[in-house]
């Protein structure tokens, strides 16, 4: 089984956990995030250490510093999408062109996931699924 | 004076939805953006509907080429928050598909990467050897796409005697063809013209952004889930990491070729071998705990990441799919700087993308 491991940091732990993943060639598998069943955001930016992921994990922050300036596309373009999905902002990020989102629909930022599937279509389509 | 030079989102030389900006001065790329997104189906949030059994058959649908490995990843994710031991002829049966779907993958974009460059017999050539790999495909699964082999705790359906040893006849029958189209690949002055020096990705990017799977490994950067953190008992075969220097695209054309022949060594120890015992629980269902996990797969286009969190209910409360192309997909424009236009097509071909994989 592979190895997985949760540590959970602040929001001034971000950058300064990302440098030092940096320079030690570590590869930023991917940054997560979800809302929590108490309505709180869950982000985590799981890194790639030999055979192990170590999973560095925020809750209840909308509100995080970016590391594209650190990792480039391959955090730029996890944190645009993040920003799309849910209601979290990363400051310093440039977020002027829609990710997957057309430039049409809704206001693009922090939709997707907490819009309801109803509301969604009907956004979409212009009418209320039928049943 | 620069013209911009828009390819896509729909455009002869792609075989997918993407939209790329050219930013050309006479014949000459000096930059380029890519733009994503025309193939959103929202596949993320839908699984946060549905139900675990009904998910497993969800995500294997995000892609018709690596479908396998979306399930297997998913399964694995979610195998890993339950604490559920996966029987060993299972997890064989699982690699077993796994190798064959690299192999068709590998094939279909060998094909289009030729048919590109205008060597369509080549194409042909290529194509006609993965109709070898989709009957076997089609042997142990019964289906060409969509093979429904991954259940919860083990594979769905056991391999008999007679099946393997067809595929092994097929195996034979596919080495000795692909020993000749890597020597055509290797030896042919048109292919060489074409991608030898084009759209080179040096080590240093590829490491930058994040490179991974056959891309990175044909920029020298050898990277390969199964060797490095590995699962499905990939530790008890042998074979190596496909790894070549040059970082254009004639490396990306040289990386998937050698694989052919590592797949191939795989599926014969495999089928060989394969343990005696069950594949699966049987008809127990299984219990998902609640937690989260991650696992990772080195899917055809390289390494694919299944994030699932689950609470305790028959539904999950998040899967977070990272799939190659999402990662290689932003090496595109460093890649085109400095190349001509007409080779614009290729140079995005050459990740082997899969637009439905990254918009999920």
């Amino acid at each position: 089984m592979q190895e997985y491991r949760k540590i959970s940091i602040t929001k001034d732990e971000i950058v300064p956990t990302a440098e030092r993943m940096r320079k030690a060639g570590v590869i930023l598998a991917m940054i997560h995030g979800y809302v929590m069943d108490d309505g709180r955001i869950n982000i985590s930016y799981e890194y790639q250490i030999d055979d192990r992921i170590e999973s560095y994990t925020i809750e209840g922050e909308n509100v995080l510093p970016t590391i594209s300036h650190i990792y480039d596309e391959a955090a730029a373009w996890p944190e645009r999408e993040l920003n799309e999905l849910i209601d979290v902002t990363f400051e310093g990020l440039d977020t002027s062109k829609r990710l997957f989102m057309p430039d049409n629909m809704l206001d693009g930022q922090g939709q997707i996931f907490v819009t309801p599937m109803d509301e969604l279509i009907e956004k979409v389509h212009g009418k209320k699924k039928e049943e | 004076m620069g013209y911009i030079v828009p390819i896509g989102p729909y455009h002869p030389s792609l075989e997918e939805p993407v939209h790329a900006r050219l930013y050309t001065e006479g014949e000459m790329i000096k930059d380029a953006e890519i733009f994503i997104g025309y193939n959103h189906r929202g596949i993320e949030k839908l699984a946060m509907q549905k139900n675990i059994i009904q998910t497993m058959v969800l995500v294997e649908r995000v892609c018709g080429i690596c479908s396998h490995s979306h399930a297997l990843t998913f399964a694995m994710a979610c195998e890993s928050i339950s604490g559920i031991k996966v029987p060993k002829r299972g997890q064989y049966i699982r690699a077993i598909i796994a190798e064959l779907e690299r192999l068709h993958s590998h094939y279909l974009w060998l094909g289009i990467a030729l048919h590109i460059i205008g060597h369509d017999s080549l194409f042909m050539h290529s194509w006609d050897d993965r109709e070898i790999v989709m009957d076997a495909l089609e042997e142990l699964t019964g289906n060409r796409v969509n093979y429904g082999m991954v259940t919860y705790g083990g594979s769905r359906r056991d391999i008999s005697k007679e099946q393997a040893e067809n595929v092994l006849a097929m195996l034979d029958k596919l080495e000795e063809s692909n020993k000749r189209l890597a020597d055509f690949l290797l030896n042919d002055k048109t292919v060489a013209l074409r991608t030898q020096g084009v759209g080179v990705l040096t080590t240093e990017d590829a490491i930058r952004i994040g490179a991974i799977g056959p891309h990175a490994r044909a920029s020298n950067v050898p990277v390969d889930v199964r060797i490095d953190a590995p699962y499905c008992c990939y530790d008890e075969f042998d074979f190596q990491k496909a790894v070549w220097p040059s970082g254009d695209v004639f490396a990306r054309v040289v990386v998937r070729v050698l694989e052919n022949f590592e797949s191939i060594k795989i599926i014969r120890q495999a089928l060989d071998s394969l343990p005696a015992g069950k594949i699966n629980m049987g008809n127990k269902v299984p219990t998902i705990k609640p937690g989260e996990y991650m696992n990772r797969h080195e899917a055809p286009r390289g390494q694919l990441s299944y994030k699932v969190v689950t609470n305790g209910t028959d539904k999950v409360a998040r899967v977070s799919i990272h799939v190659p192309t999402f990662k290689n997909a932003p090496t595109v424009p460093t890649m085109l700087r400095n190349n001509s236009v007409a080779d614009a097509g290729l140079i995005i071909a050459s990740i082997d993308p899969c637009f439905s994989c990254m918009d999920r």
